[in-house]
């Protein structure tokens, strides 16, 4: 564009860094107050500097389901950042061409967004409740019209037995991988959507013909042509799926069963926890969230730099 | 014995004497629990808030009963939302009483077996009949004893007169008033209207439950003599009108510094010195003093708003599961985990046998507005109140026989809820 | 569009999330009207009831006018918040984008700034908007900052539990939803096309303005659905930031839920779904979001 870093470069850096200080503030102040005083608050002023509130977690918050509320959040955030990706792909894909429904089925997308979440999970839990119902209520049912009648057969033996094994075993079909799973979609698909449009959007078909001339069939034609160009895109949906499972509170709040993820049990422990062990916790988190994202990110140019080498110049515009 | 994890050395010097002594085997052969660590261990998960979510009382209890208790912590809003929309997820459910007329008829609940509850008999006549040593004190509002017994098990109508079949099993009840900033005040408060007095314009705050916040606004209306009620705690049209009216116009005034809706929230406000006047909870207040700041749980003349919250049981839970949730309750009342909760500041359902898991100094700063004779511990060993305080609001007798009115679910709450919506659209 | 697959393709391509949708969007809201007529809120089931919750929804607001009615002043305030964070996200999110993929030379570095971006979305939501207290609050790290510098005698009140507060709050979870989408946008234009437009002596903003700006029109309208949405629906930020006292449509619906009062908590739902989706109908007048693909 222009020789040498032109003024426009370095008012434009100076407002990116504004933003990027406006976007840390919160977790700076959160970093500098994890490290109070023992006697300090979880406002300024500092009363000390020590590691006190993080021995503190390290002793054990005070209540013992963080961890496993972690793992919860944590197994839940890759299976949908998995699916995520996978349904955005193959919806971007159908999106290209017209096809009947198409304005539905995006409008559904975008009024899944708007739809306040509380409302969202509250309509998911309602409807499993249904559900339940209806399974107990057939097991009730099957129990009450065919045991201890005159001549059991097999077959009406069969039914008891299911009537029974469902009074006696079933519980709910909700849980963090049904119910939460599915919440947590209605959530993360339209951005994903949306994301696949904007990568699609302008996507030079080119390339897919010049494949197809060279006789690749259209499976391989993704494998080897679209998934290199839109690789990079795809890491951005994966990242915002699992940011925005990893963040939700309100869709999960009444749709994942007796098993928390870590938002729910963190809001509910602040409503008794006062002290800056909170703000260790979260300095923990970002801690290890910046090594996970870090990790990542160099995993990726250890494999560009060996595409590299290998010479293949997919995705190379 | 008792596992020395954090502050279990304070512990067993408080507990020496009583409830240790007697000890493990004691205490099984004083209330006859039967054991059940010959099979597996049964799970019982629990939802509540994280105020009674204790890991001390969790330990104690798989201890003393074998039961593990899975705890399972939302906000107080989440209870209530999780009791109608997902009964199956839960075996034991920590709710307050004042959402009970929205809960039963959902069906969720069953009632208890009183017949299967040991101590039923020695409840506090405080959540059972209203009133303190014969005394009926103040039940506007959902009171607990209307709301305490269902007319049959699987009931949607409560009884007026005792049955076997109890709605919720008391855990923690309390008497809630406005917390004070004593040195950001500097003169004595002593009545409901300073909530809306401009001299502390944009320095209050008041509690962003709908149904709660409301009867801390009537405290208030009624206090300035604006309005009359005929049952704060279950307000007529006008009377709703009249007392949003009120709050719009100290709004609009710029009186609030911000609405709270959890403990946190409200220990942070006046930590912060965001607000130097609120309606605040016994344990809020203690919060704010560890942390060095000088801060007064207020008795007014009006008198307190009370609380309470207790045991409930989902329909759906059955066979062992609710053998064992019946064994935890009855564990619970037996006095280890009364004890516990008093040390918090709030009240235990069965006092006697709280009393004989305390220290008689403890007993009588926390119970009997005694000034404390030794330092008063917290029960995480922390130092809460030095010797020679006193505790705000007197002794239980005082505090509770002052009660004007309970946290409530209106006939009109509807409407109530539409107002309370033009209040913070204002 | 010279495939020659079959014209089934699209079908089973979108199944997947079609049915995700219809299991876990449709169908709960389906659910959710068709419980606000059972018993167990005490209602009684009488099709009347629809109109009613309507009704008190909308209670007084043509009689009243002009005066503005709760509905109507709620929406309002909510629409303000929209167009404002809408505005500031966008410009916020274009200068952003355009300072990754024209200042920015390289790819890796382009993807480290991004990353930068975030990171702060990784602590937990919940722990993120405890420390705006200490940070704007009355004795907070900005106004200690303000005084100490002498610009300010007196600590700001109106950095917390504000309109402001909320303004930023928002702004500050969603620029990120709008640098994205136009960067993807952005990092597509052919640079040719910007070189051309120089050599044939435009100005920097009329190239801005000229060529960066349509050719990136697709990702400030997927941008800005995401944030319309996302911001009309809020009730958390609102409600913390708002110190409680600010009235949003999400809001209304929340206070309703929490009082375990669905039906008319759904009627207000349906109200904004309805408000929404003509919002971003009207955008995608303007731009076809799915035309080019």
């Amino acid at each position: 564009m222009s020789e040498g870093r032109s003024r426009t470069f370095y008012v434009l850096s100076a407002i990116f860094a504004l933003y990027v200080l406006f976007l840390y503030g919160p977790t700076i102040t959160i970093l500098v107050l994890s490290f109070q005083g023992p006697s300090g608050g979880m406002t300024f002023p500092m009363n000390g500097v020590s590691l006190h509130w993080f021995h503190n977690l390290w002793a054990g918050i005070g209540v013992p389901n963080v961890v496993d509320a972690l793992i919860n959040s944590l197994k839940l955030g890759l299976v949908v950042t998995l699916l995520t990706v996978v349904i955005s792909i193959m919806a971007g894909y159908a999106f290209r061409k017209k096809f009947r429904g198409s304005n539905a089925l995006f409008f559904t997308a975008i009024a899944s967004l708007i739809l306040p979440s509380i409302v969202v999970s509250l309509g998911i839990a309602l409807e499993f409740q249904l559900v339940n119902q209806t399974i107990t209520g057939w097991g009730d049912s099957l129990v009450e019209n065919y045991a201890d009648i005159e001549n059991p057969t097999a077959w009406t033996g069969f039914l008891v037995w299911v009537g029974t094994s469902i009074q006696d075993n079933y519980q709910t079909l909700m849980g963090l991988f049904t119910s939460g799973l599915g919440a947590h979609l209605t959530w993360t698909l339209p951005f994903g959507l949306l994301i696949m449009f904007a990568v699609f959007n302008r996507f030079n078909p080119a390339y897919e013909e010049a494949a197809r001339d060279l006789g690749a069939s259209p499976w391989q034609t993704f494998r080897h042509v679209v998934f290199p160009i839109i690789l990079p895109s795809l890491f951005g949906v994966a990242l915002f799926g699992f940011t925005l499972s990893w963040d939700e509170i309100a869709r999960s709040s009444q749709a994942v069963g007796s098993a928390n993820t870590l938002p729910l049990t963190l809001r509910g422990l602040t409503t008794t926890v006062t002290t800056p062990v909170i703000y260790a916790l979260g300095t923990v988190t970002t801690a290890v969230s910046f090594a996970v994202i870090l990790t990542a990110f160099v995993g990726v140019l250890i494999v560009q730099a060996r595409r590299r080498r290998h010479g293949s110049d997919a995705g190379k515009a | 014995m008792s596992k020395t994890d954090k502050g279990g050395i304070s512990r067993r010097t408080l507990l020496k004497g009583s409830a240790i002594t007697a000890g493990f085997v004691g205490t099984t052969a004083v209330t006859g629990f039967p054991a059940v660590h010959a099979d597996e261990p049964i799970t019982l998960r629990y939802l509540s808030t994280a105020t009674n979510q204790s890991p001390a009382i969790a330990a104690k209890a798989k201890e003393i009963t074998g039961i593990n208790i899975e705890y399972v912590t939302v906000t107080t809003d989440d209870v209530t939302k999780r009791i109608i929309t997902q009964p199956e997820s839960f075996d034991l459910v920590d709710s307050e009483y004042a959402s009970l007329p929205n809960l039963i008829p959902s069906g969720n609940l069953m009632g208890i077996d009183a017949k299967k509850v040991k101590l039923v008999d020695k409840l506090a006549t405080v959540m059972t009949k209203g009133e303190i040593g014969g005394k009926k004190i103040g039940d506007q509002g959902t009171a607990p004893h209307k709301v305490f017994y269902l007319e049959k098990q699987r009931g949607k109508t409560f009884a007026a007169e005792p049955t076997d079949w109890i709605t919720l099993i008391p855990t923690t009840y309390n008497a809630d008033t406005l917390g004070i900033r004593p040195d950001l005040i500097k003169r004595p408060i002593d009545s409901w209207a300073e909530l809306l007095n401009p001299e502390f314009k944009g320095k209050a705050a008041i509690l962003n439950i709908p149904s709660i916040g409301i009867m801390d606004a009537a405290m208030v209306n009624e206090a300035m003599g604006l309005v009359k009620y005929g049952d704060k705690g279950n307000m007529t049209k006008e009377e709703i009108d009249k007392t949003i009216a009120t709050l719009i116009e100290a709004k609009k005034a710029g009186q609030f510094r911000a609405f709270w809706t959890d403990f946190n929230e409200s220990v942070n406000l006046m930590a912060s010195g965001e607000t130097v006047i609120q309606s605040m909870w016994s344990p809020a207040v203690t919060a704010v003093r560890l942390k060095g700041i000088p801060c007064t749980f207020q008795p007014l003349k009006e008198g307190y708003r009370a609380w309470a919250s207790g045991f409930g049981l989902p329909k759906t839970l059955k066979g062992k599961k609710l053998d064992a949730a019946y064994e935890f309750i009855n564990w619970f009342l037996s006095g280890w985990a009364g004890a516990y909760l008093n040390r918090q500041g709030y009240y235990a359902a069965v006092l006697e046998t709280a009393k004989e898991n305390m220290e008689p100094f403890e007993w009588a700063f926390w119970m009997e507005g005694k000034p404390a004779e030794k330092d008063i511990l917290g029960p995480d060993g922390g130092l809460l109140e030095k010797a020679g305080t006193v505790r705000d609001g007197g002794s239980y007798d005082t505090r509770m026989g002052a009660v004007a009115c309970w946290n409530s679910t209106m006939k009109e709450n509807a409407y109530m809820v539409q107002k309370w919506n033009e209040f913070i659209a204002a | 569009m010279l495939d020659v697959k079959s014209r089934w393709t699209p079908y089973w391509q979108a199944a997947p999330l079609a049915l995700v949708f219809l299991i876990f969007f449709l169908l709960p809201l389906l659910v959710t009207f068709i419980v606000s007529f059972w018993t167990y809120t005490g209602y009684s089931i009488e099709p009347a009831f629809v109109g009613d919750n309507y009704a008190s929804a909308f209670d007084k607001c043509f009689a009243s006018l002009p005066d503005l009615c709760t509905t109507f002043r709620t929406y309002l305030s909510t629409l303000k918040f929209c167009f404002l964070v809408w505005l500031i996200t966008l410009l916020l999110g274009f200068t952003i984008a355009y300072y990754l993929v024209f200042e920015i030379k390289t790819n890796t570095m382009r993807i480290v700034l991004a990353l930068l971006c975030t990171i702060p979305f990784w602590t937990s939501n919940v722990i993120r908007m405890i420390s705006w207290i200490p940070l704007l609050g009355r004795n907070g790290l900005v106004n200690q900052a303000l005084m100490n510098a002498g610009i300010t005698s007196q600590p700001i009140d109106w950095l917390l539990y504000s309109s402001f507060a909320v303004t930023l709050s928002l702004v500050h979870i969603n620029t990120v939803f709008m640098i994205v989408p136009i960067l993807n946008s952005m990092s597509r234009i052919d640079k040719s096309l910007v070189e051309a437009a120089y050599d044939n002596g435009a100005s920097a903003w009329q190239t801005i303005w000229n060529v960066i700006v349509p050719l990136s029109k697709t990702g400030i309208a997927i941008g800005s659905i995401f944030v319309i949405t996302v911001v009309m629906g809020d009730f958390i930020s609102v409600g913390l930031m708002g110190g409680q006292q600010i009235a949003s449509a999400g809001k209304v619906i929340e206070t309703q839920i929490t009082a375990l009062q669905f039906p008319i908590a759904a009627a207000n739902a349906i109200v904004l779904l309805a408000v929404v989706l003509m919002i971003i109908w009207t955008m995608l007048r303007f731009v076809d979001i799915r035309k080019e693909l």
